[in-house]
Order: structure tokens, then sequence, then C-alpha cells
């Protein structure tokens, strides 16, 4: 078994650093443990990907990790503020300052041009129309959509909902992208079009990318895979022997 | 935000227009019902309002202009005493029955004024001209109370109470509160129609010096003939509304209906916001995931409730100026206040904010963990 990698980490290095996190869902009485003492740290610029089978907790330590949702016991660090003590005004800051979000159904607004849509991060933050659209347009025609700028979503195709996704996730500057199943609704090329694209834009800058997948054909854009089972999450092979191994599989 | 607001409100144009139906059908009930509760109103001070008397004087505690108890007319001599009073003429006031063609009879409400000065007589003459009232019997119609009075001309000749009248001119739009039509004559032939002492009368309708002030004529007035009472024009005029208000609960039966539709078009508005949200929950959800806070989101509920209203008013009024345009008549007219649209702008828009709470306590619960769990 490989030694978790983040153990070793400086955490002044460290993007997100989590120990001993757990996590139960309660319904009534009865609850249900889904995240048990995941410890795990991803240094600022990595790209590191959370597989593992459905259900088996992905979704809700990137949630814990976006400062969505609180962990029950543990502590959470992201470029080293503890969040699980935050109150959601203060996590909701921190989702705005450093964090930007792809999801699985894009979810853009419907009423909203793509440009729009992008410049969604930069109107919660106050910044002026007029700028919020410029940097828009400036995503978009780096993530190819130069001439879907005024398009509607329901005019784009499913792979141009994704990089339009995908540049609203990068309008803000944020430092850590986290990404859930964002090649679930793409066909093959498009995801894997989208993935260059994102690991493309976020190694730019510098950024830190969390993504969420069970789709093994992604696995070569990873720098680190953590396998996420039975509430634990381990660090896996390596990204190329994972490759490899959905390749040959 | 401002932009976010309405870009998604005008994308879902279904339900924008629903809520602006909302909007638009409380601001007409309230400016139509209202306008037709003050067409109506109006009406019972319309002698006192178009009498050109400054002061109203009659009998002690007087409360309705169309009611008047009659008074001793030589006190007309003290209230021309009084000083500030530069003019003061007795006016009659009362109720007779007209004989028609048919044989049948209406009832009609005889007002009588002064031969020299026609103070309180006819206006809005629209055949014939307001002296012709000196002529021999002559009376002054209405022409929208043709039909009760079966349609007469100038020249035709009716009685009132058995005496000879002569129709000699006609007014328009000149109809009071009670379904007995005016007919306006001179003083001494309304007293033989009323079969009133000629010693007697109802008002004595006072026209003050410049710069005289009118209440403290009244008050004089009051002082030296504790008998009569003496109101401005403008308070006597209120005294008579007053009266049919609080004796018939006109306002009240106005105010529940004009109050019900303004509760319809608030149900319409907030259920209409409420769906536009559960529609775009996921919206709301994204947006608080990617760190939007309450005041964001308030303030889109916000803009768009405050949209709605805004929309929904100018739409609102101008169908309320196309109905008073086409349906107002003397019969119902529809007289609305500047201050009363202005209000119901502003309640409707109170209103629509207030709505806007609802479905913001829907959002408020939202969990942005949904957008990753979809």
């Amino acid at each position: 078994m490989i030694v978790p990698r983040s153990l070793k980490i400086d955490s002044a290095h460290a993007a997100v650093r989590i120990e001993g996190v757990a996590k139960a869902y309660r319904r009534g009485a009865s609850s249900t443990a889904v995240l048990d003492q995941v410890s795990l740290s991803i240094d600022r610029g990595e790209c590191a990907f959370l597989v593992g089978p459905s259900g088996s907790g992905k979704t809700t330590l990137l949630s814990i990790l976006g400062c969505i949702l609180t962990a029950d016991r543990g502590t959470v660090r992201i470029f080293g503020q503890e969040t699980t003590a935050m109150n959601p005004a203060r996590r909701a800051a921190l989702r705005l300052a450093e964090i930007g979000f792809v999801f699985q159904r894009f979810h853009l607004i419907r009423g909203l041009s793509a440009s729009a849509n992008v410049a969604v991060p930069l109107a919660l933050r106050g910044v002026a129309p007029k700028v919020a659209r410029r940097r828009a347009v400036e995503l978009l025609e780096e993530v190819g959509l130069g001439d879907k700028i005024d398009a509607h979503p329901n005019n784009l195709s499913a792979g141009q909902c994704q990089r339009v996704a995908l540049a609203r996730a990068l309008a803000g500057e944020p430092r850590l992208i986290l990404a859930d199943e964002p090649t679930a609704s793409l066909d093959a090329a498009n995801g894997a079009d989208v993935m260059a694209l994102l690991q493309k834009l976020a190694k730019k800058d510098g950024r830190t990318v969390i993504v969420v997948t069970h789709d093994a054909r992604i696995f070569s854009f990873a720098d680190r895979i953590f396998r996420v089972d039975s509430g634990r999450a381990t660090e896996d092979a390596s990204p190329y022997d994972q490759c490899s191994l959905a390749k040959a599989g | 935000m401002w932009s976010i607001a309405l870009r998604t409100l005008i994308a879902d144009r279904g339900k924008l227009l629903t809520a602006l139906v909302g909007v638009i059908f409380s601001v007409v009930l309230v400016n139509v019902q209202g306008g037709l509760f003050f067409g109506l109103i109006r009406k019972a001070s319309l002698l006192v309002e178009h009498g050109e008397a400054d002061v109203w004087v009659g009998h002690r505690n007087m409360h309705n202009v169309d009611f008047p108890r009659d008074v001793p007319r030589r006190w007309i001599h003290r209230v021309r005493a009084v000083p500030g009073v530069r003019r003061a003429e007795a006016y009659l006031v009362g109720f007779a029955d007209m004989t028609l063609p048919s044989g049948g009879f209406e009832g009609v409400v005889v007002v009588g004024v002064d031969r020299a000065s026609l103070l309180g007589g006819a206006w809005n003459v629209a055949q014939g001209r307001p002296e012709d009232v000196l002529e021999n019997d002559a009376i002054v119609l209405d022409e929208c109370e043709n039909e009760k009075l079966e349609y007469p001309r100038i020249g035709d000749v009716r009685e009132l109470n058995h005496r000879r009248a002569r129709v000699v001119a006609k007014t328009n739009g000149v109809m009071g509160f009670l379904v007995a039509p005016y007919v306006f004559t001179t003083y001494e032939r309304a007293g033989q129609y009323l079969r009133m002492p000629p010693d007697r009368s109802s008002y004595f309708l006072v026209q003050l010096e410049p710069g005289a002030d009118a209440e403290a004529v009244c008050a004089d007035i009051r002082r030296q003939i504790p008998e009569l009472d003496a109101f401005p024009k403008r308070e006597y005029g209120w005294i008579s509304v007053s009266f049919w208000m609080t004796r018939t609960g006109l306002g009240i039966s106005f105010g529940a209906a004009t109050l019900l539709g303004l509760l319809v078009g608030m149900i319409m508005v907030a259920q209409t916001l409420y769906a536009l949200v559960l529609d775009r929950l996921g919206e709301f959800g994204t947006l608080k995931a990617m760190g939007a806070r309450e005041r964001h989101v308030y303030t889109i509920l916000l803009v768009q409730a405050s949209i709605m209203a805004l929309a929904g008013s100018i739409a609102g009024l101008a169908l309320v100026s196309g109905i008073q345009r086409f349906y107002s008549t003397p019969q119902a007219p529809i007289v609305v206040p500047w201050w009363l649209s202005a209000g119901s702008c502003l309640l409707v828009l109170v209103i629509c904010l207030v709505s806007s709470l609802l479905p913001y306590q829907r959002v408020r619960k939202l969990d942005p963990m949904m957008v990753l769990q979809s």
C-alpha cells in the first residue's frame, strides 16, 4: 500500500489539508456514517482526483472541501484557514473568494447568456458590470467560445455548457477549483477536451484542482488520485499506472 | 445582482405575465373602485362644490345639503350684518313630484336660487342659457336625466306638485347622489313648487369679502344667531359626504371590495414569485454554492418583485386611464385623484416586496449541497 504523501507534506504548501474528518448523515434516530477518519493533503498547484464507487462519500468529501458541508469531527484547512468552526456566512465568503466550482450538470442560469453566466461570481463580488463582462468575454475566448458570448445555455451543446461552467469557475480567479464529475454528462472527446482545458487553465495560474470522478478515461489528467471507499480515503497508485490500468481495462 | 434578477425574470415570460396580471388586476381594481367611489361620493356635495358660495349657512346641526331644515328667511339680514360677509342670498332645496307625459310621476329635488345673482344656480348649461331660468315658469333640467323624465325638450311643459313648469335650459352631468333629478328654478318659484311659505329658506349662501377668514366668519354667524350653523364650503361638502359614508356603510363596502382585490393581487404575485423560485431552486442553489449570501439572494427577489410592481403599475394605470376615458359617465363617474394612483402604486410595491418574503424563506432554507447531489 502506498503511504499517503499528504502526511509528509509541509502544511505551508498545502492548499487543502484535512485530518481525521468524519461525517454521518442523520435521518430521525438512525445515522449513516459516510466518512470516517479521512486525512489527506493536496499541494498548491496540484490536480488531485477523488475516485471511488457510487455512494462511497466522494461528493460528501468534495462538499466538505468546498465549505458547503461541515465535518462532524476532524479539521479542515483551506489555504491555512480552519473551516469547521466557521459560521455559514464566513464559509460562503471563503467559497466566493477562494473556490470555483464545476458541476456535473453545469448548473448554468437559464435566463443568462454565456457571458452573463461567467460574470455571476464577479457580480457576487460586486465587480462593476462592464468590467465583469470584459473578463467574462476574455475567459470565454480562452475556452474556445469566443463566438458564443451572447448565446443562452439552451442553444449550447453539453460540451459548450461545461466550457462555460469552467470559465465561470475561473472568473473569480479562485485558488482552488472543485469539479464534481465534470465529464459525466459529456462524450469521451468532449470530456477529454474539457479536462485538458481545465488542466491547462488551472496550471497556467498555479491553481489547485480537485476532481471527483469515476471516469477512468480522464485519470491521466491527475497528478494524484485518492480512492474513497467505505468512508476512508487512501492515495492510490500513480496516475500513470491508473491510466494504464484503465486503458488495459 | 440587478442584471441577474432582471434577465432571469424576463427569461420566464409566462410566469412574469401571470405576476403582471396580478399586479395590473390590483392596480386597476383599486383605482377603478376608488374612482367610482370618489365619483359617487362627490355627487353628495355637488351643490356645495358648484354653489359658488364661500360659506353655507343653515339650520343648526345641518348634515346634508340635499336634506335641509328650513329657517326664517328674515335671518338673512343678520347674516349680512356679520363682518366679512360681502353677499348672502337665500337658497331653497326640497323635494317635489314631477308629472310625466305618460301619466307617471318622478321625484325631483327642486333648487331655488336668488333671481338677481343666480348664486348656486345651474352650471354646465348645454342647451339654453343660465339666465333663461328668469322666464315665466322656467325650470332647468339635466340631459342625463332624460330617460327618467321621459325625454323633455326645450319648451316642453311639465307639472311640479301640480304647478306649471316649462323647460327652458338643460345642463349636462349635473346629477346628485340621490336618484331624484335636480330641477333648478328661481327662489320664489321653488317656494311655490315646494309649497313652502315665502318667509322660509333652506340655506343662506354667503360670499366673503376678499381676505376674510371663512372660519372666523362662520364662528361669528354661529355666535350671533345660535339657531344657525355655518360652515366653509369645503367643510360642508365633507359633512354631506360623511353623511352618506357613515349612514350607508358605502365606504366599508367599497373599501372591502378594494381590499379583496388587493388581496387577490397579492396572492397572485406571491404565488408567482414562489413558483418562479421553485422553478429555479437549482439556480439559487448554484448561487449559494458559489458563495452568494443572504443579501444577494434577497436582492434578486426584491428586484424581481419591484420590477413586477413597477411594470404592473404602469400597465395598470394605463388601463385605468382607458377605462376612465371610455366608461366614466355622469351617472357613474370615475374620478381618480392623483394621490389615489400614486398610493395604489406604492401599496402594490409594498405588497410585492412583502410577497417576496415567502419565496425568500424557501431559498433561505435551501441547502447548496443540492447542487452537488443532482
